[in-house]
């Protein structure tokens, strides 16, 4: 316990202190725990952060698809507050990465344009001493299940980095005028395809610098998703995430997998 | 990364440039491409969209345009028509009722997929990939904005050591992982997807709304219990044609792990629009069917 955070809570330290007393907690299944155990780590404890943030509201305009930047920041800033406070729990357990990672987003009646982010993971550490660390010296984090990390180490791989990236999206109305103009015709809204195909990608390029920040070779498992939280139908979240990955010995150890039939029905 | 086609957002001409791939295939997806020789290039991705009205003025289509009763000739290959048999029973009554397929929705349909596919063929040929693995296609309306964005994603894939494609444009395949390694142990390889919609129009006859309705007037010797001819009639074109139209698109090639779905919008008693989707994956045989080692027979203890 050399290096105490700062801005864990109290009872953090003192769950993490008696955590390090060989006492484990988590959210794996049992076959995850296995499998784990099989790559050769050992399951730490389960960390969390959070992070209450106010996103505010930021003018748009009625006609006009464009980027929300203020609403963008604060959705982005949020994620990496809790999810720094979770890495600074496992590194305070000494743990390698968190495997599991789950990202949320929580809205209370009581805050009106506040949202709570909160990010859940178990912490784990490589049971031969060797550190797992990432490039920047930080646990390594990722969404993957204990079958998925086992699976992706066998290829060869190893995560680096839950990454993502985040763009909010104000899409236009369409006025009367436009609306009269195509009446009764399907046919293709230029300026609609082009600005969500604009937001995506910028969701995606985000991420990818943050990937590129961890030299990952990859990112696997690039989910998009896309919500408008509580700012109504034309404003819109794309969200992209991912597990940042770095190739180690470049063999895929994994063997063909055994073809089974199930007889039990 | 020399070529840029034109009309890719920024955004995805700077994404490709970048160092580290990406890709959505999930870990054990991950590791049977690896397995296969195939490794990720990046998430490659198509939108189009399209505002979205159920009718349309068509071309060609007369003074009342496409929409309502038909104008001979102009709602596309199928079209049937029932004649009532009561003679007059009174002004509301319907005297006949027809079916008839809506080429201005398959056309249109066909336009939002066609956009948002090749868009995400550009990506993948700017990003000099071999194939598109894992392919999602999805249509979903865009707020309240009565408009329908078409959504095509997948994963490019490039064969590890191999020559540079061929004819530079990338097959295409809704398989990815196990599931497309069991399709080239089969001995067949991906060549594209085949997706089509068809779409008919029920307008009911009497004897169709009676049936639909569950009523008999009385004086019609229909029985309640009988087929109602006018919609089944509907259900299986619409089908038909839709298959019809994959096959057309498969010159030679087989169709595999094919999926229908089929939506019915009712408008009234026994008036509908129905909707038929139909994907599947056209592949190619490239080897004899080399049989596998028998599968391991397995029973759970638990």
């Amino acid at each position: 316990m050399t290096d105490t955070p700062q801005d864990l809570p109290e009872g953090a330290s003192k769950r993490l202190a008696e955590l390090e007393h060989g006492l484990f907690t988590s959210d794996l299944s049992v076959n995850e725990f296995l499998l784990i155990k099989e790559v050769g780590f050992h399951p730490l404890g389960f960390v969390m952060g959070s992070s209450i943030y106010h996103t505010g509201i930021q003018t748009r305009k009625w006609g006009q698809s464009q980027e929300l930047t203020k609403l963008t920041e604060a959705m982005y800033n949020a994620r990496e507050l809790a999810m720094t406070r979770m890495e600074e729990e496992a590194a305070e357990l000494g743990a390698d990465g968190v495997v599991g990672v789950r990202l949320d987003v929580n809205y209370y009646e009581w805050g009106k344009d506040a949202a709570e982010f909160i990010a859940v993971g178990t912490a784990v550490k490589a049971e031969n001493g060797v550190s797992y660390r990432n490039k920047l010296g930080k646990p390594f984090t990722s969404d993957l299940s204990g079958q998925d990390f086992w699976t992706l180490m066998q290829t060869g791989h190893i995560p680096q980095g839950l990454v993502m990236g985040t763009c909010v999206y104000h899409i236009a109305h369409r006025g009367i005028g436009q609306t009269l103009g195509s009446a009764g015709q399907n046919v293709e809204l230029p300026n609609f395809t082009q600005a969500l195909y604009e937001a995506r990608e910028l969701a995606m390029t985000r991420m990818q610098d943050e990937a590129n920040q961890l030299d990952a070779s990859g990112i696997v498992g690039v989910r998009l998703e896309e919500k408008s939280h509580q700012w109504g139908s034309h404003t819109i979240e794309f969200l992209s995430l991912g597990t940042a990955v770095v190739k180690t010995s470049g063999e895929v150890t994994l063997p063909a997998p055994t073809t089974i039939i199930s007889l039990d029905n | 990364m020399d070529d840029v086609p034109g009309d890719l957002p920024e955004a995805a001409a700077r994404r490709f440039s970048e160092g580290a791939f990406t890709s959505g295939l999930t870990v054990p997806d991950f590791a049977a491409c690896l397995q296969m020789g195939l490794e990720p290039a990046g998430y490659v991705q198509g939108f189009c969209v399209m505002k979205w009205g159920s009718w349309q003025f068509y071309p060609g289509a007369g003074p009342y345009g496409g929409y309502g009763p038909n104008v001979a000739g102009t709602h596309g290959g199928y079209s049937e028509s029932w004649q009532c048999p009561h003679g007059f029973v009174s002004a509301e009554h319907r005297v006949w009722g027809q079916n008839y397929e809506q080429p201005w929705v398959e056309d249109a349909w066909a336009n939002g997929f066609t956009s948002a596919y090749e868009r995400l063929i550009e990506e993948a040929s700017a990003l000099g990939a071999h194939g598109i693995v894992g392919l999602v296609d999805t249509s979903a309306p865009l707020g309240d904005l009565g408009v329908l964005e078409f959504r095509v994603q997948g994963t490019a894939v490039k064969v590890k050591d191999g020559p540079p494609p061929a004819d530079g444009r990338p097959w295409t395949t809704y398989l990815a992982g196990q599931r497309l390694a069991k399709l080239i142990e089969a001995g067949y390889m991906p060549v594209s997807i085949a997706a089509t919609v068809a779409s008919v129009r029920v307008w009911a006859s009497c004897i169709t709304a009676y049936l639909t309705e569950g009523t008999n007037p009385g004086w019609t010797s229909q029985a309640v219990g009988a087929e109602i001819e006018q919609t089944a009639r509907a259900q299986m074109a619409v089908r038909r044609i839709a298959r019809e139209r994959v096959r057309a698109q498969l010159g030679g090639d087989s169709l595999h792990g094919a999926s229908m779905g089929t939506r019915e919008r009712e408008l009234g008693e026994g008036d509908a629009d129905l909707e038929c989707i139909l994907r599947g994956n056209r592949v190619r045989r490239f080897k004899e069917f080399d049989p596998m080692p028998a599968p391991r027979p397995t029973v759970r203890l638990s």
